[in-house]
Order: C-alpha cells, then structure tokens, then sequence
C-alpha cells in the first residue's frame, strides 16, 4: 500500500469516527510560549468572536511541511504556518492556494514585502523575526555592534552557534557567509569561518531550547539568533539583549498559508484575517517581540524599542532569497553536517 | 485438521501487524531506497559511501551500540544475578527500581542528564575540581555521554531478558558445581554463564537494535557534532525532505545490524543446542 493511500485510509477512519463538525479548523503551531502567545493573541479572541474550535498540532516549519506533502491528497491542516520560506515550494507545488483581498480584508493593510508572493498563493507574513546578535549583557567584555564582531577571540569559547536545520541557524550562516565574501552561490566562506569558530572553541546546538542551556548553564556570552529569543531569555531571567549587526538585519518571514483540497475555506480564511489585524498583532509584540507587517499597528514604546517597527525600520530588513535556501537546503545541509563532524 | 485451522486463525493477528506494520513499510522502504527523480539508481547508495562523513557516522552508531550494550551486560549480569538469588520481596523491589527509568519520558531523563553532565554540571564540576578537566571541560557533547545516557536507558531491557533465562536455573546445579570443588567464580564462568547465554544473546540483541536505531538521547546528549545514522536518517526525512537517500541510510542500517547479528544468533542457538 502506497503513503498515500495509507493516509487516506487513514482519513477515512477518522471520518466515519467522527462525523462532521465543520464549525473546527486545524492549525499548526511551533509549541512553548509561541503557542501560548498565539492561543492568546489569535486563537482564543478568534473562538470567541466565531464560536469555531481550532485544533492545534503542535510541529515546526519543516516537520508541518513534511506532513503536508505526505498528506497532499487528503490534507489534515486547514491553516498552515511556516517560519522558514517553506510556503514558496509549497506554493509550487500546489499544496497551498492563494487568499484574496475579499477573503482576507486586513491585506489592504500589509506591508508590501509582507504580501509580495501572495498572488503566487504564498500566505501573507503576519510576523517578522529579526536576526541579529544576542548577547549575554552582564558578561562580555564589550558590547558586540556588528557580525564581524562574532569572529573576535574574546568571544570564542562563549560563541553559540545554531545548526542549519534550524531556520535562523540557516539565516545566521548565510549572514557570516556573507560577511567572509561569499554568496548564496557560494557558501564555502560562511562553511570556513565556521571550521574556524569551531576550532576556537565555539559550540553548535541543534534547537533554541539548548541556546537557553547553554547561556544559563555553559557560560554562553553570544549568538547569532533572533530578536524573539533574546526576550525569550530575558523572561527566563538572563541579562540578555539584542542587537542588529551593523552589516544588515536578515529576517525570517512567519506566515498563515491557506491548505488546498479542504472545505474550510471560509473559516480558514477569516483565521488568516484575525492573525493580520493591528490587535493580534501588537499582542504578539507584546508577548514575544516579533516585528509586526499590518502598517496600523500600534505598539507601545516599550516594545516598539525591542522590535523593528513601522515602515521605514521595517525597510531595512532583508531575505536571503527562500527559493534559492529551498534548492540548496538538502546539499548545504549536508556540507553544514561535515563541517561540524568530529 | 481442525488443529492445524485453529493454529492458522490464532496466528492471523500476528500475522496481519506483522504484515501491516512491518513487510510492507520496509518492502516500501526499499524500493524508495533505489528510487530516483528518473527511475530506479544506486545513486543515493553511492552518495553514502562517495566519502568519509557517512561511512564514519555508520562505524560510530556501531561502535557506539556495541560500548553501550557490553556497560548494559557488565552492570546488568551481576545485577541479575543478585535479583534471582534474592527472595522474592527483595526481587520485586529490584524489578521496580530497575524498570522505574522506563515509566518517565525519554527526554525528561535525558534532560537530566544534560544537567549533570554540562559545563557547570556536577560531574563536569567535580572531574574539573580534580584537574582532569581544562577550564571548559565539559561530559555534555562527548560520546561518553551518549553511553552514559543510553546505559540508563536501556539497563531494563537487558536485565529483564536475563532475569526470565536465570530465575528458570535450577539453584542446585551451582551448589553442585561448589561442593565438586568450584570457587565462586567458576561457578560462574563454567555453570551460570553458559547456562544464561540465552539471555545474554537476547538481551544484548535488544539492547544493540535499541541503541543502533534510537536518536533522542544520542542527539541531546552528543550534540550536533557527533551524529548517529538514525539521527541523520530522522534529518533527511523530517528537515531537507530526502526520503529516498533516508530511505538508502535506513536500508544500510538495517543491512548493517542484521550482518552483525546473524553470527551472534547462531551463537546463542548453539546455547539451545
């Protein structure tokens, strides 16, 4: 019996189990305090406006993306998230479709980097993280300012670095590909200075969880992450910050993907539009310090200090291109997993 | 007749699992493993073995599984032999503390261990404060850990197998061997040993395939440096969505704990014999 139709068969099961009850949808969510935050911001205030049940599995970008190729023939998600560009390829190969200013009112509002490929059937970016330099504040020598700064010897047995399999760890290396001369067509300068961190005394983890370990527990002073971590740790009680290197700010987009091939449009679709609003937005600030993409957010002075907010900040984000990590994802991870093997 | 039809129905939900949940993935598993985008290759086959970095993270899930289940067998054998040799009240207290590790989640207990073993860990502390450490000596990220880790894990399964192969011992046959003039350790070497190799055998083949295939605890513990195969195959299936070169690592795997196996079933059937 073939994936598929073991899958439908599946499906089938669950259907007679459980007859009908449209008024539900299913999302993914990255699990910890993103749920939390996003059953406060959006789930919660969106059962209570609509009286619809919202079923969260909890399964990062590339997991979620994994499950929905499998389930490509009788999809389980109704609203897909994805942090890592993962909404590109999936766009491509039809597993998502687009949404519609009419389905979606709040995109008149967006962005216009934050709705770029929606045509394309490529969900709309209901949030930002910025990558750039967290810092254990308390500990180093010197505040860092620039990426260049994560190569000095003083940092070098306190460096964390994140494997590629993890998105900002893939965002953080092709930021110190750039800074050591190479390009998205050549990322054998970002590999070295890597052999050359390493060599130093510089530790790799795989997940955000072992950076938190390794600041509280294996005297970590810096990394290369995103703005949501170090507020992350600062709640965790560190003195961490963060900073945007001098040489550029990469971000990664999160966005609300409507799945194709289910009968939940409607209710999908007014999910993506409560993630857009200015509300659900400004809480998520509130709550985690992602950048927000609807122009009528309003954030108080606090957070907006944490974050990259309003248009012209927001300008100064850059993308390293998602299709071109997604054609090299395979092959740089597998050179990424040599370079670090003992 | 009616006997033979009673054996086949009673065998018909084994059978069916069996089928359902092993034959047909793995014949799957298979047949991906020679796919490619224009057919059927050995492309992914030869990919594996076109450099050192897989061959090495091949020897080092081997080598790995081979430490762990001899610590598993030189804790356990002696353990065991201690649980049958106790009274019943005493045994089954024993039995509870050994299987106690296994009613809590895998990585609550490995994260336990990361506690222990990271740079401000107590053991990390303690082996530095005896100068046998630099100052950013750490166990976590080592191999040692993987074994530390996994020893815990898998202890119970090696003691349960020998203890159902000891307990069945008539406790004579080693008062004979004692009043004919052995001393305790021959006992052992030439009465008990041989009589539990069975239990040896089964114990160290769970122990083995557990270990070859897990990857939670290897990938907590050892870090993103020191990657296992099972670690590897779960990346290429869940992070760069290489199922078919997953599928090929899976199958060398596969090839790679039966080869090592074959020899040591026959050894344990010569046991039987």
């Amino acid at each position: 019996m073939t994936l598929t139709a073991r899958f439908a068969l599946t499906v089938a099961a669950c259907a007679i189990a459980a007859p009908a009850l449209a008024q539900e949808i299913t999302i993914n969510s990255f699990g910890g305090s993103y749920e939390e935050a996003h059953r406060k911001c959006v789930i919660d205030p969106f059962t209570a406006e609509t009286g619809v049940k919202v079923n969260i599995v909890t399964a990062y970008s590339a997991d979620a993306f994994a499950q929905l190729r499998a389930q490509k023939d009788a999809p389980q998600y109704d609203v897909i998230h994805f942090s890592g560009g993962q909404e590109i390829v999936a766009a491509a190969e039809g597993l998502i479709v687009p949404v519609t200013e009419e389905q979606v009112p709040e995109l008149a509002n967006l962005y216009d980097f934050a709705k770029a490929g929606v045509a394309k059937g490529e969900g709309p970016a209901y949030q930002i993280a910025a990558v750039g330099l967290v810092y254990a504040a308390d500990k180093v020598p010197s505040e860092p300012t620039k990426w260049a700064d994560l190569l000095k010897p003083e940092y070098a047995e306190h460096l964390v670095l994140t494997n590629i399999t993890n998105g900002y760890g893939m965002i953080g290396l092709l930021m110190l590909n750039q800074i050591a001369g190479g390009t998205l067509d050549n990322i054998q300068p970002g590999l070295d200075t890597v052999s050359k961190l390493l060599d130093a005394g510089a530790v790799v983890v795989n997940t955000s969880p072992e950076i938190q370990a390794e600041f509280v527990q294996n005297d970590a002073w810096i990394a290369p992450y995103a703005s949501d971590y170090a507020y992350t740790l600062r709640k965790a009680g560190l003195h961490v910050k963060f900073v945007q290197g001098e040489e550029g700010t990469p971000a990664s987009f999160i966005t609300a993907n409507l799945v194709a091939g289910r009968n939940n449009v409607e209710l999908a679709t007014k999910f993506i539009n409560k993630e857009l609003s200015p509300e659900a937005q400004a809480c998520f600030s509130e709550e985690l310090r992602y950048t927000p993409t609807n122009s009528k957010t309003v954030l108080s002075d606090e957070v907006a200090a944490d974050v990259v907010y309003g248009a012209d900040a927001a300008k100064g984000l850059m993308r390293f291109d998602p299709t071109i990590i997604e054609a090299n994802r395979s092959a740089w991870t597998e050179a990424f997993a040599k370079t670090i093997a003992r | 007749m009616t006997d033979r039809r009673e054996t086949w129905l009673l065998l018909i939900p084994g059978l069916a699992l069996l089928v359902l949940g092993f034959v047909l993935p793995i014949g799957r598993m298979l047949v991906l493993s020679v796919q490619d985008a224009n057919g059927y290759s050995l492309e992914h086959f030869v990919r594996f073995f076109q450099d050192s970095y897989y061959p090495l993270v091949l020897w080092r899930t081997v080598y790995l599984s081979a430490v762990i289940t001899f610590f598993c067998l030189l804790i356990g054998f002696p353990l065991t032999y201690i649980m049958a040799h106790s009274t019943p009240r005493v045994r089954l207290w024993l039995i509870i503390m050994v299987i106690l590790p296994l009613m809590t989640s895998v990585v609550v207990r490995t994260f336990g261990w990361m506690v222990l073993l990271n740079r401000s860990g107590l053991l990390s502390t303690a082996l530095r404060d005896l100068g046998l450490g630099g100052r950013s000596f750490q166990l976590m990220h080592t191999e040692a850990a993987i074994v530390l880790g996994m020893v815990q894990v898998l202890l119970p399964f090696m003691v349960l197998s020998l203890l159902g192969v000891l307990l069945r011992h008539d406790p004579r046959l080693e008062e004979a061997a004692r009043t004919m003039g052995c001393s305790f350790l021959q006992t052992i070497r030439t009465v008990v040993l041989p009589l539990a190799l069975p239990g040896i055998v089964a114990g160290s083949i769970l122990v083995f395939t557990l270990s070859a295939s897990s990857f939670v605890t290897p990938s907590l513990l050892g870090g993103a440096r020191l990657e296992v195969l099972a670690g590897s195959i779960y990346k290429n299936v869940t992070q760069t969505l290489d199922w078919n070169f997953a599928a090929a690592q899976a199958v060398i795997l596969f090839a790679g704990i039966a080869l090592l196996l074959i020899p040591y079933l026959r050894l344990g059937a010569r046991g039987h014999g």
